[in-house]
């Protein structure tokens, strides 16, 4: 399900660096590790990723992408007071790929992308473009970037059923698909929904003085469809039922960011601030501050800090008011993004610069870099309903871990250019 | 706060830029040394860019929004 978010917002990514692309390839993998409560794991993700780009011509670029998630670990089966204790395994796999085809003028570009994504259950494809142009003193970058998903979803087929009758697709349920680009119904027994994502985004990039710059984006996204997660089951009022939650999906938000180059110390500090707010209620906000410095002529440090929280969706309830006060009719969902939660992100990266001389550095690049992130999050939830009418508490609803740090993150990559 | 207050803090905000960004020459030419450099251009590494984006849009409900990359020297 996070496929489609993943690719709509990394095409938009992707369109916009490739004005960076100039014959360069990236490869990197990150590892990310959750602890879970409960005896049956953490949550392991590995994400490896490849890019490659280069110049046709003096006007025309090409990219290329490719991205996968191995996935494993614990999953809570029912959103409900104890959802530890029935948490099992799962494992997935998930694959992306992305073309991006760039024109280039002298002051402008123009980027069309397509991404393809897959796994068991979900199916996404993907057309975007971005155009960006330098405005007269080369002080000033207007980007405009749009997406438009055509994804499809596996569920149960449940028929005309209500919501509180509806049962929840399972691992050992099918998911066939059409040449392996659509998906194919198995009437009785599973059925593919679609889902439509448009997301859009404009940047503003100001340069302010000769050591300071900044970037204001304004970003806008549409969902609609079958946006709950077929798997899930939320226990209402001693019911358990698949999650159900509204077909249409607003956001937007707006971000600001300012780098300061610090030319006496060879360093540079940055700030970014974003505003969220979408049509479920859900208000969010983060401020990050980080700092580089170099160290001599071939490495780069930059240690990073990040703070963030976010109000619950209207929807959403503790699971002992699901459970204990019903909400039938209403919309119910066990989806801990939709809960209200603030998390704390701390990181380093350490980055080796080896810049070709005479020779290519490896006889292919003129420019390559090692990079080396860690990362730890701390993620705490909180309560969404009022805490002395909750006797259960809701420290067993999901399956957090308990202790200081909630998750570690690594990255390795190398970027070359040539 | 609701968000009709924030769409007009946006909205200012948004004029505000524009009317920074219509002004006279910022930095001239000869002065973009420090700008140029990588770390003055944001998302700089597009891999860590989308990894971290990955990551957060995984676990936070507020997802999207982050900017693009480019900057630094302000020529494409």
């Amino acid at each position: 399900m996070q496929l489609a978010r993943a690719i709509a917002i990394g095409l938009l990514l992707a369109g916009t660096s490739l004005a960076l692309a100039d014959d360069r390839s990236e490869v990197s993998t990150s590892l990310f590790e959750e602890k879970r409560a409960g005896d049956k794991g953490g949550l392991t993700v590995v994400h490896p990723q490849a890019d490659v780009g280069f110049d046709l011509g003096r006007y025309v670029s090409i990219d290329a992408g490719y991205a996968a998630d191995a996935v494993s670990g614990a999953t809570a089966t029912t959103y409900q007071v104890d959802a530890v204790s029935s948490a099992t395994r799962f494992s997935d796999l998930r694959q992306e790929g992305t073309l991006a085809l760039g024109f280039r003028g002298r002051r402008s570009t123009i980027t069309f992308n397509a991404g393809f994504g897959t796994e068991r259950d979900y199916l996404s494809h993907s057309l975007g473009g971005t155009a960006s142009i330098d405005l007269p003193g080369r002080n000033t970058t207007v980007a405009l970037a749009y997406t438009h998903s055509f994804d499809d979803v596996c569920d149960h087929d449940n028929g005309n059923a209500m919501p509180l009758e509806r049962h929840a697709l399972i691992g050992a349920e099918p998911c066939l698909k059409s040449g392996g680009f659509f998906g194919k119904d198995d009437p009785g027994t599973t059925r593919w929904h679609d889902i439509s994502i448009d997301t859009a985004q404009t940047t503003l990039t100001q340069n302010l003085s000769p050591t300071m710059n900044m970037q204001l984006a304004l970003f806008g996204q549409i969902e609609n469809g079958f946006l709950s997660n077929p798997y899930r089951r939320v226990n209402v009022g001693g019911v358990t039922a698949q999650e159900h939650i509204p077909d249409e999906r607003a956001r937007w938000s707006l971000t600001a960011r300012v780098n300061r180059f610090l030319p006496k110390v060879h360093g540079a500090v940055h700030f970014s601030g974003r505003f969220y707010d979408d049509t479920w209620r859900v208000i969010g906000g983060d401020v990050e501050l980080a700092y580089s410095q170099y160290i001599g002529s071939s490495l780069l440090l930059k240690i990073h800090a990040r703070v963030y929280q976010q109000s619950a969706a209207k929807f959403f309830k503790d699971a002992f008011f699901y459970q204990n006060e019903s909400t039938a009719g209403a919309y119910f969902t066990g989806d801990r993004e939709l809960s209200p939660v603030r998390t704390g992100l701390f990181g380093a990266k350490l980055t080796l610069i080896n810049v070709a001389g005479d020779k290519p550095v490896w006889h292919l690049f003129d420019r390559l870099e090692f990079n080396l992130k860690g990362d730890v999050l701390i993620l705490d939830q909180l309560p969404a309903d009022s805490t002395l009418d909750n006797p259960a508490g809701i420290s067993n609803q999901f399956l957090y871990g308990n202790g200081l740090l909630d998750a570690v993150i690594l990255q390795l990559g190398l970027l070359g250019s040539y | 706060m609701d968000s009709r207050f924030f769409s007009k803090l946006a909205l200012l905000v948004s004029l505000a830029a524009s009317q920074g960004a219509c002004g006279r020459q910022a930095v001239r030419a000869s002065e973009k040394q420090f700008l140029a450099n990588q770390v003055m251009v944001f998302d700089n590494d597009p891999h860590e860019t989308e990894s971290d984006q990955h990551v957060l849009t995984n676990r936070e409900g507020a997802a999207g929004g982050h900017g693009a990359g480019g900057g630094g020297c302000g020529c494409n």
